[in-house]
């Protein structure tokens, strides 16, 4: 059984004067241990899939199964209950709230809801600031770090609640070529050795090398869709 | 944490905290000081019925204040001492007259005749001397307060009211009546200045003895003279407060000013509010991405107020503070009764809630879909 399962999966938007579909019926499949690069260019609907597959939009149609249940149309409080538990996301933009220490950001992800947080929660948030080499920033404020370290403490704060699903939007776009390298070692890592769904959407070239499966989107349709080792001379980890 | 987020949102938003810090600090200053002045008022209003140490006030009939109303007959002082429930009967006789400065000027002034000795309705506070200086017949007190108006008169210093000869025997404090200075004086001495009949007075106060049932003996006091108005104190402080307050436009006229100050204080709340939750609202489309629902952010929003409420009310109680202090003692009518004081915070709050409920609005719709791009 697939941990996360798309089932003719499909979006409408309306423009205001008509409905227009953004992705056509997609079935998809995926199972821990594999980094997913979803591509396609721009408006081609990746993001509408990823977007549904991290339970913010709901499908129009189709069915959408998450450890084997049916999460389609589960009430917003559900849904939200999910993402906390199950889903960590990596945004274009680290995306980590002013005004909170990068400490406090991470911690934020586990107490988003007002539980108190766990006792180890500030020792796993220190091993992974440490592993992602953040060690030194935990109480900084996120506007003294460089675009590459708060990405990477958004990688911890999505990472911080050992989540089944990581979701990567475009994680490497707004990184230089160095930045970018070492975000997506981290996600290639994640995946294999931790045994995690990472689903990256990217339209740059430069990750699609760590991919373990490439799913090209084109027109709201899938183009293209291999688990087979994308290309040769790919970056072991 | 959602408390912490709210907290630290409130640290680092410092433009906008300061805005609604502004808004709330407005509220609770200046509706204080309005409330200060109209409770200051309102204790002029009924300050001889509230002093005069009395339990009842027997006044002519269909009697709406304390100030307005027609003359008794003595013969209510020993019919009241006829029953036994009260302790004493003292009449007391009110009227007006002309108090002649050192300077040869006039000032209206409100003359309080009390019967000597007991002097039951006489000054309550004494700046100089005491009460001893209002048994001389020619005596009169003059008020701190009202020193420059009536020409800074000294101590034994004889002068007129009314053309009849008096003379300075006390200083009192605090003794200022809505209707302008209060003089109080020996009965005879008032009888003389207000040329009023023999044997007929302003109202007679009555005292019950400790211990009587009060409710029981106002009815018999009723009873005894039925054709008079008999109130408590009580009873006639409040009807004055509520005629001046009604009939002369001091209820509407700090009622309208209290609620420009509540509108101005809404709209400071609101504005800032709404700008400040306008800039996090991607913040808040993250928290709702990460597992946040929708009334996680409103508990962060609401937070946020409470806080910067919290902060409001202390910076304005302390400047209300400062403002009550500095006007004590002077000749600005200001009380603040404590128990207005946690109303006043309440209604704040309320009123900062209400005026971030536009913000919360704002905040609510924050997308979780929306952190992608």
């Amino acid at each position: 059984m697939s941990v996360l399962k798309l089932e003719n999966i499909a979006r409408d938007f309306s423009d205001g004067r008509q409905m227009r579909r953004v992705l056509f019926p997609t079935s998809l499949e995926f199972d821990p241990g594999e980094l997913v690069v979803i591509s396609g260019p721009s408006g081609s609907g990746k993001t509408t899939l990823l977007s549904i597959m991290g339970l913010v939009l709901r499908p129009t149609e189709g069915v959408l199964s998450l450890e084997g249940r049916d999460v389609t149309a589960i009430s917003d409080d559900e849904t939200a209950g999910l993402r906390l538990r199950k889903y960590g996301f990596v945004f274009q933009q680290p995306m980590l709230i002013e005004g909170l220490s990068v400490m406090e950001n991470i911690a934020l992800a586990f107490a988003v809801q007002g539980a108190r947080l766990p006792r180890n929660a500030g020792t796993r948030a220190k091993e992974l600031l440490d592993s992602l080499g953040l060690g030194e920033t935990a109480h900084m404020q996120p506007r003294l770090l460089s675009g590459g370290m708060k990405q990477r403490a958004s990688i911890a704060r999505a990472l911080i609640k050992d989540p089944a699903i990581l979701l990567c939007d475009e994680p490497t776009s707004a990184l230089d070529a160095e930045s970018g390298q070492a975000v997506m070692t981290i996600l290639k890592r994640i995946a294999v050795e931790e045994r995690r769904i990472v689903l990256v959407v990217s339209h740059d070239a430069r990750v699609f090398p760590y991919a373990d499966r490439l799913i090209k989107i084109e027109n709201g349709r899938i183009a293209s869709d291999t688990s087979e080792r994308y290309a040769e001379g790919k970056v072991d980890t | 944490m959602r408390s912490l987020t709210a907290f630290r949102m409130v640290v680092h938003d410092r433009s906008s905290t300061a805005g609604a810090l502004l808004g709330v600090v407005a509220i609770v200053f200046l509706v204080g000081q309005q409330l200060s002045i109209l409770f200051g008022l309102l204790n002029y209003m009924s300050v001889l019925v509230d002093h005069s140490g009395a339990d009842v006030w027997i006044m002519s009939p269909h009697v709406r204040n304390a100030d307005a109303g027609d003359l008794v007959s003595g013969r209510f002082v020993d019919r009241a001492m006829g029953l036994e429930d009260v302790e004493w009967a003292e009449p007391v006789l009110i009227g007006n007259g002309l108090f002649k400065t050192s300077g040869g000027s006039f000032e209206s002034v409100r003359v309080v005749g009390v019967r000597r000795p007991r002097l039951a309705g006489g000054p309550w506070e004494y700046e100089d001397a005491d009460e001893r200086g209002l048994l001389d017949f020619e005596s009169v007190t003059v008020d701190r307060l009202d020193l420059a108006k009536l020409g800074n008169p000294a101590l034994g210093e004889v002068t007129e009211i009314g053309g009849r000869r008096v003379r300075v025997g006390a200083v009192t404090e605090g003794a200022r009546g809505f209707q302008g200075t209060l003089v109080f004086a020996p009965l005879e001495k008032v009888k003389e200045i207000s040329r009023t009949p023999p044997g007929r007075y302003s109202a007679v106060l009555v005292r019950f003895r400790p211990g009587a049932f009060r409710e029981a003996a106002l009815e018999r006091l009723r009873a005894a003279m039925p054709l008079y108005t008999v109130y408590s104190t009580d009873e006639l402080s409040r009807l004055t407060r509520r005629y001046y307050f009604i009939n002369t436009g001091i209820g509407g006229s700090f009622g309208f000013s209290t609620a420009i100050a509540v509108l101005i204080g809404i709209v400071i709340i609101s504005l800032t509010m709404y700008t400040s939750v306008l800039g996090r609202a991607r913040d808040f489309a993250v928290m709702r991405a990460i597992g946040g629902r929708r009334r996680d952010v409103a508990v962060v929003v609401f937070s946020e107020v409470l806080i910067i409420t919290c902060m409001g009310l202390f910076i304005g109680f302390l400047l209300l503070a400062a403002l009550l202090n500095a006007t004590s003692g002077s000749s600005i009518p200001s009380y603040f009764p404590a128990e207005v004081a946690p109303i006043l915070a309440a209604g704040t709050l309320l009123v900062s809630l209400a005026g971030s409920l536009v913000a919360l609005r704002v905040a609510l719709k924050a997308e979780p879909a929306s952190v992608f791009h």
